[in-house]
């Protein structure tokens, strides 16, 4: 049995990165991850030789940009000699323009990094929107920096709240207040919006609505037309520089994220131990005191930091009978409701999109995202399948060409394009997921980019195919959802993971969450583990004073 | 001009907060006027006898959120105002069964119990927390929103009480508070109860008068307004009016009049007149004026800024924040004149579950089939219903023997996507009569009579926007402080002397008079009058 100051379960980005701060904070620090790569849903497998894929996320709107420079992950790497810098090394690649949006009566619409450029892709389609375009910019820039504070902000107690609460939700709002009165009180009435109400407000064209739509329900189990989709819009907001529905990838692929990350934290000082999973974490007297590895090995630790999701944390390895049955009842109730499923192509020659003429193809092979969402009735039509639990018969689709930007990832003129589907239920109302669903939804997923690719099939070499269930098991996302518990608002800010326990502690002392279950959320941005560590080492300053 | 057309107050439109408007002014010694385009007072709330012999309550048909205070203030009990006890809902199903609750609470539990013994357990602590938080919320009815953006001294002490308010709740309270607030219907009582049509009547109550499924979030907390409804202290109570809805405004109206308010039908305002950004009055569609220099509109606010006022009059801002106001209808009204009493199959013959409500919400998923037709631009093929039986309850609304039937329905869509005409009336009439015969076998062959409001009907003869029966959907972004707009939620606006009062202010929707009352209050505050009556 080893001994440390704190063990942190699971190795994904949130895990790594609070192993990071606690290690640099002198803590003694082990990481404890059942995979045998660092990196949880940043990953790169090579799922064919030669084709390395980004099977989980494979896009990401940008680490906190605190954390990039706290860890100095953009610092130069190591050099093959041994010798260099302490930085990370890793290399974040834009993609720009970053969205391209084919349409089904021909023509796509591009979005583009600079917001003139953009208007005029817009033109086409509404003179109106095009008008609108750069001031639509401009707004929600200022609503997601209000929105910026507020992740900056551990949410505050307002149940209960003592004299130490309200004055933190006095500075609360002298901070929203610094960022504008105004602008704090748009964000409040754009939040309960729906993407629908929000975008209806500037927009007229279905082609433009529909792809800004389709960020405000991604990994939600609900359609444009539900409350909170608004607000889901708005998080891929943050922490975008301004620029609507930007698109990056991590040179080298995704799971150099992890990579980069582990070494930071190892240079920290922190041990990542991989393949070795977490069985049950120790409680002794409502404290934890370590975890059990499956093999029987136990680490000790006075403080345990769980990046795992909120229901696996706490109702799979703590002995139920440590908890109040309310918080037991609270955590059964979170929603997860995983509805993405990721389709994976290996092709012989790059997508050519005809319809969309020359900036089109130019945008594909810039790298932008080719998002299949025409219009907010289509995305709702793919829910309405979701609600009655039926995978999407027409998904909506997030197709990026990573070899776009990055050629290394695939053999020399081959291509890999990562789908990520919506809707695809995790619950299916008819049975389970099994080979021939999974098959089904593969050829549902390229019929419908074929309907925009015409020589899709035939430049397809390989096909990939994961439901929400093989999400679920690859990457232990709770039914297979991506943000570890669905964005609803009733499950953000105070609510997450659970109202009353939104601050990364648990009942549990000495028991911490830093994963995507806690505020702010899910998404690659690390702001979940970077607070639980600050959350950690300040409970940790005041047990010592 | 003739010096008859000078009054202290005018009000427009006579709605029923319109009316309350006009008693509490009158009452405070304002000489006052309500200029009502119709040729009979109530708006959506009139009771009116399409057929010889029998009464409709046109659009509104149950009494459950009027505010006592208002009751007690007007004195409308003696002004004619008599609520029967509405006791009862009954939801049948397809299989012939139904689901029943009942104002005995022993009867509901058994009826539950059928379905679910689980659900007769949580129904009581269910109950017990959700009356719990209609308390919490109510004080939010009776207290005019602050400025969010220049609070003033009153905005703080109003938002300080809030504060103390809300401590005031424990944290269990707290937390489901929060969760009603955003969450569905659906989600919200998935977390209680596992009986689906008692979940699907339940959730039936979140999407009333709104766009949106028991699927959809933001319908959870609107189940709390069924906890709220409150009739002469009676907490709970839902009831319905001798005489049909029309008796509210009859009675407010008689009440307003007692004061010496003076009430004119058929009078069209078509205009509020300013000078240097002040309301001086209003010229009707005849081109007749009246001047005064408080002039109150009790329509919703898309008429209120864009309609009775010239937008040049008003600031940027505020005309594009009604122009993006949402306000779409979902809802129709069929009434029906019956030869004799509807036969429930699931409750053959007569009982006392004919004097209460019935809902057609078998299934949660039936609801939100109902809402998918609808939300690409058409209606439920197979609607959501809300049914009583008025002259079961009060048997002068019909003939002797005969019978009247109400028929709330949900969803159609404003816009459709052809256009509403009267064959798509009818086909919309025909999907109510069908999926209704379904459950009373004897229906068809009764009717004497049908009655059909599209919520394109309800625009042009109950002068609703887009037929939105609350002035402006109830979604967060439009309540309190944002109804109708941030700065101009306090029933003030822009132009001096000209007020807002209808339920497109906070706290908005129902007939609950509350924004028409609160509304007078600021209004007398400006004029340094005090609110009760003349000295």
């Amino acid at each position: 049995m080893s001994g440390c100051d704190a063990v942190v379960i699971g190795a994904g980005h949130n895990g790594l990165i609070a192993a990071a701060y606690l290690a640099r904070a002198g803590l003694r620090v082990v990481v404890v991850e059942r995979g045998e790569t660092p990196g949880g849903c940043a990953a790169t497998e090579e799922l064919w030789p030669g084709y390395r894929v980004d099977t989980g996320a494979h896009s990401l709107t940008g680490i906190d940009a605190r954390v990039m420079a706290d860890l100095d992950l953009a610092g130069a790497g190591p050099t093959p000699g041994g010798a260099g810098s302490k930085g990370a090394g890793l290399e974040i690649m834009s993609s720009d323009p970053c969205v391209v949006a084919p349409q089904p009566e021909g023509g796509a619409l591009v979005l583009e990094r600079d917001p003139a450029r953009t208007a005029e892709s817009i033109r086409r389609f509404s003179p109106r929107d095009a008008a609108r375009w750069p001031d639509f910019v401009s707004a929600m820039a200022r609503a997601s920096r209000v929105l910026s504070v507020l992740y900056d902000t551990l949410p505050p107690r307002l149940a209960g709240a003592d004299r130490g609460d309200l004055w933190e939700l006095l500075r609360l709002g002298a901070r929203m207040g610094r960022v504008g009165r105004r602008d704090a009180l748009e964000l409040m009435r754009l939040i309960p919006m729906t993407v629908e109400e929000l975008l209806w407000e500037w927009f007229e064209s279905e082609a433009l609505k529909g792809a800004l739509a389709a960020d405000g329900v991604r990994g939600i189990c609900q359609g444009p037309l539900a409350s909170g989709t608004g607000y889901m819009f708005l998080h891929h907001m943050v922490g975008a520089a301004g620029v609507v529905r930007r698109r990056r990838q991590v040179r080298g692929g995704m799971g150099k994220l992890g990579a980069a990350l582990q070494r930071v934290a190892v240079a920290a000082g922190a041990e990542v131990r991989l393949g070795h999973e977490v069985a049950s974490i120790r409680v002794e007297d409502g404290r934890a005191t370590g975890v059990v590895l499956a093999g029987g090995d136990e680490v000790a630790a006075p403080r345990v930091v769980s990046s795992a999701d909120p229901g696996r944390t706490l109702l799979g390895l703590v002995d139920p009978g440590e908890l109040a049955p309310e918080f037991v009842r609270a955590l059964e109730n979170i929603k997860y409701r995983g509805v993405v499923a990721k389709v994976h192509l290996a092709l012989g020659e790059p997508p050519r999109l005809p319809s969309g003429g020359d900036a089109a193809q130019a945008a594909v092979l810039a790298g932008a995202a080719i998002t299949v969402a025409p219009s907010i009735h289509y995305i709702e039509r793919a829910y309405d399948d979701a609600k009655y639990g039926r995978p999407s018969e027409r998904p909506v689709l997030d197709a990026v060409l990573t070899t776009a930007l990055d050629p290394s990832l695939a053999p020399k003129g081959h291509h890999v394009l990562s789908v990520a589907a919506q809707y695809a239920p995790f619950q299916l109302a008819d049975g389970s997921w099994d080979e021939a669903r999974r098959e089904a939804l593969g050829a549902a997923v390229v019929e419908t980019l074929a309907e925009h690719i015409p020589r899709l099939e035939g430049a397809i070499l390989h096909r990939h195919v994961l439901t929400p269930a093989d999400l679920a098991d690859r990457f232990a996302l709770p039914e297979g959802n991506i943000h570890h518990g669905e964005m609803t608002l009733d499950q953000v800010f105070f609510g997450r993971p659970v109202a009353g326990w939104a601050r990364y502690r648990t009942p549990i002392d000495g028991l911490y969450l830093c994963g995507a279950g806690t505020h702010p959320g899910g998404g690659l941005n690390g702001r979940p583990g970077a607070a639980a560590a600050a959350r950690v080492l300040r409970d940790e300053k005041r047990r010592q004073d | 001009m003739s010096a008859t057309n000078a009054y202290d107050a005018i009000i427009v439109g006579g709605g029923h907060n319109g009316l309350i408007n006009a008693a509490y002014l009158a009452r405070a010694g304002l000489r006052t006027v309500v200029l009502e385009r119709r040729h009979l007072v109530g708006g959506a709330a009139v009771t009116e006898e399409i057929f010889p012999g029998f009464k409709y309550s046109v659009a509104s048909y149950v009494v459950s959120l009027l505010r006592p205070e208002i009751i007690r203030d007007l004195r409308l009990a003696r002004h004619g105002l008599e609520i029967l006890p509405l006791e009862s809902t009954v939801t049948p199903l397809p299989n012939g069964d139904y689901l029943g609750r009942w104002a005995d609470h022993d009867q509901t539990r058994r009826d539950l119990y059928r379905h679910s013994p689980k659900d007769a357990e949580a129904y009581d602590d269910f109950a017990t927390l959700m009356y719990r938080l209609a308390w919490a919320v109510k004080p939010l009815l009776g207290i005019v929103p602050p400025d969010p953006l220049s609070p003033g001294l009153r905005d703080l002490k109003t938002l300080l009480m809030l504060g103390r308010h809300a401590r005031s709740l424990d944290e269990q309270q707290f937390h489901a508070l929060f969760k009603l607030g955003t969450m569905s219907a659906a989600d919200y009582l998935d977390e209680w109860f596992e009986s689906d049509p008692l979940k699907a009547t339940m959730s039936a109550s979140g999407i009333i008068g709104t766009f949106l499924g028991p699927r959809s979030p933001g319908t959870a907390y609107v189940l709390l307004h069924h906890y709220m409804g409150e009739i002469d202290g009676v907490f709970r109570a839902w009831g319905f009016a001798r005489g049909g809805n029309g008796m509210v405004s009859e009675s407010i109206a008689s009440s307003a009049r007692s004061h010496g308010a003076e009430i004119r039908t058929g009078a069209t305002v078509e205009r509020v007149l300013t000078t240097n950004g002040r309301a001086t009055g209003v010229v009707l569609e005849d081109g007749e004026e009246l001047t005064a220099k408080t002039v109150v509109s009790g329509v919703d606010p898309k008429r209120t800024f864009l309609g009775l006022l010239d937008p040049e009059e008003l600031p940027e801002d505020l005309v594009e924040a009604i122009r993006r106001f949402r306000i779409r209808g979902s809802s129709g009204k069929v009434n029906l004149s019956l030869s004799e009493a509807p036969e429930f199959s699931c409750l053959p013959g007569g009982g006392p579950h004919l004097r209460g409500a019935f809902s057609i919400s078998p299934s949660m998923d039936y609801l939100e089939r109902a809402y998918d037709d609808a939300k690409y631009g058409g209606f439920s093929r197979r609607p959501y219903m809300d049914i009583v039986i008025p002259s079961m309850i009060d048997p002068g609304m019909a003939p002797p023997g005969r019978h009247v039937m109400s028929i709330f329905v949900q969803y159609a869509a404003f816009d459709l996507k052809s256009g509403w005409d009267d064959a798509k009336r009818e086909a919309f009439g025909d999907a109510v009569v069908d999926t209704l015969s379904e459950y009373v076998p004897n229906l068809k062959g009764a009717i004497l009579h049908r009655q059909v409001l599209t919520p394109l009907d309800m625009q042009e003869q109950l002068g609703l926007t887009e037929g939105n029966i609350f002035h402006g959907e109830l979604t967060p972004q439009q309540l309190f402080f944002f109804r109708p707009s941030p700065a101009w939620a306090d029933y003030r606006t822009p132009v001096r002397g000209f007020y807002q009062c209808g339920s497109g202010t906070h706290p908005g929707g129902g007939v609950c008079g509350a924004s028409g009352r609160l509304a007078a209050l600021e209004i007398l505050r400006d004029l340094r009058r005090r609110p009760r009556g003349r000295p």
